[in-house]
């Protein structure tokens, strides 16, 4: 019984899974189209996000504003347009990881004296970013960004300080090369 | 060699002789994005470039034109649909022809700089529409309600 019960359950968070990722594909389709050849290739952002921009972004200030007004075609506007931005802001992030775990790929191929600790340890918070940036994607389908706010702003904290741990990272490395060729 | 001093001068009298005549923020970014050349995307001000030199008011226009585009995109869309009200007033034109162009036409897009993020931008882009949207059904209630 217990069994049946939890097949169903499991198929009805795969169909909302599902569902959310339908609407998101559709939403994120509009918002590409929207944009055009003006939008700059995905993670190669000359700069980040600032934490003000995402938080006005995800805020419920602008969401109660807009129910305030009571009317029904704008507020479909309005969580269409926020969606679509709030997946792309999402869909930049992931690329900015991966821009960011590629440098680091290539900076630790050439250094002769890698930690594998440190490694795994990189490597783990890449694929937790990742991670994150999924189930906000399917969060934000499901439940729409005002409600993400928090969550939001943890994975830009979260992303920032990764940032600039492996920014340190590298410039460490390359340093300890340069000691490394000036001594030989 | 552009000396920052120099622009910081400059920008200060942008400041003080243009941009304080311009009663609003969406004013005063749309009149910093019309002194950048479509085809080129340089800035050019005749009267900066007089004072300073060209080189000095082109950055000093760069830097404004940024910081009105930042300020711009980070209001609430409370203050923002305030804001576009401000400008529509100021514009001196038909309220219905203004908000028919720019929900058509989306003059805006042009008011933002070359090298933001693209996810701001889009903000911007899509706050303007809904603040476009919320003026529209103002009108339109008020209409109704005579």
């Amino acid at each position: 019984m217990i069994g049946l019960w939890g097949a169903l359950a499991a198929a009805v968070v795969l169909l909302l899974v599902l569902l959310a990722w339908v609407r998101t594909e559709a939403w994120s389709k509009d918002s590409r189209s929207d944009w055009g050849v003006s939008d700059q290739e995905q993670g190669e952002s000359v700069e980040a996000c600032s934490p003000e921009i995402v938080s006005q972004l995800f805020s419920a200030r602008d969401s109660k504003f807009i129910s305030g007004l009571e009317s029904p075609g704008l507020k479909n506007l309005f969580r269409r347009e926020r969606t679509a931005v709030a997946l792309h802001w999402v869909q930049e992030t992931s690329a900015f990881i991966s821009k960011i775990m590629r440098r680091h790929l290539e900076a630790s191929r050439l250094s002769a004296d890698l930690e594998i600790a440190t490694e795994a340890k990189i490597l783990l918070q890449y694929a937790q970013l990742k991670l994150y940036c999924g189930i906000l994607v399917v969060l934000i389908g499901l439940l729409g960004p005002q409600r993400l706010a928090g969550t939001a702003l943890y994975a830009e904290r979260f992303i920032q300080r990764i940032g600039e741990g492996l920014a340190e990272f590298q410039l460490a490395a390359q340093l300890r090369e340069r000691d490394g060729s000036e001594s030989l | 060699m552009v000396k920052p001093l120099q622009v910081q001068e400059a920008y200060e009298d942008l400041l003080q002789r243009s941009l304080s005549r311009i009663p609003c923020d969406l004013g005063r970014l749309l009149y910093l994005a019309s002194t950048r050349d479509y085809n080129t995307g340089s800035y050019h001000h005749d009267g900066l470039a007089d004072r300073f030199s060209v080189k000095v008011a082109r950055s000093a226009l760069e830097i404004a034109h940024r910081q009105a585009f930042y300020k711009v995109a980070a209001l609430s869309l409370e203050d923002l649909v305030r804001d576009l009200a401000a400008y529509l007033e100021s514009s001196r034109e038909n309220p219905e022809e203004f908000l028919h162009t720019w929900q058509r036409l989306e003059p805006y897009r042009i008011a933002i700089p070359m090298e933001v993020n693209p996810t701001v931008a889009r903000l911007f882009a899509s706050n303007v529409r809904l603040a476009l949207a919320v003026l529209r059904l103002r009108r339109e209630s008020s209409h109704s309600d005579r």
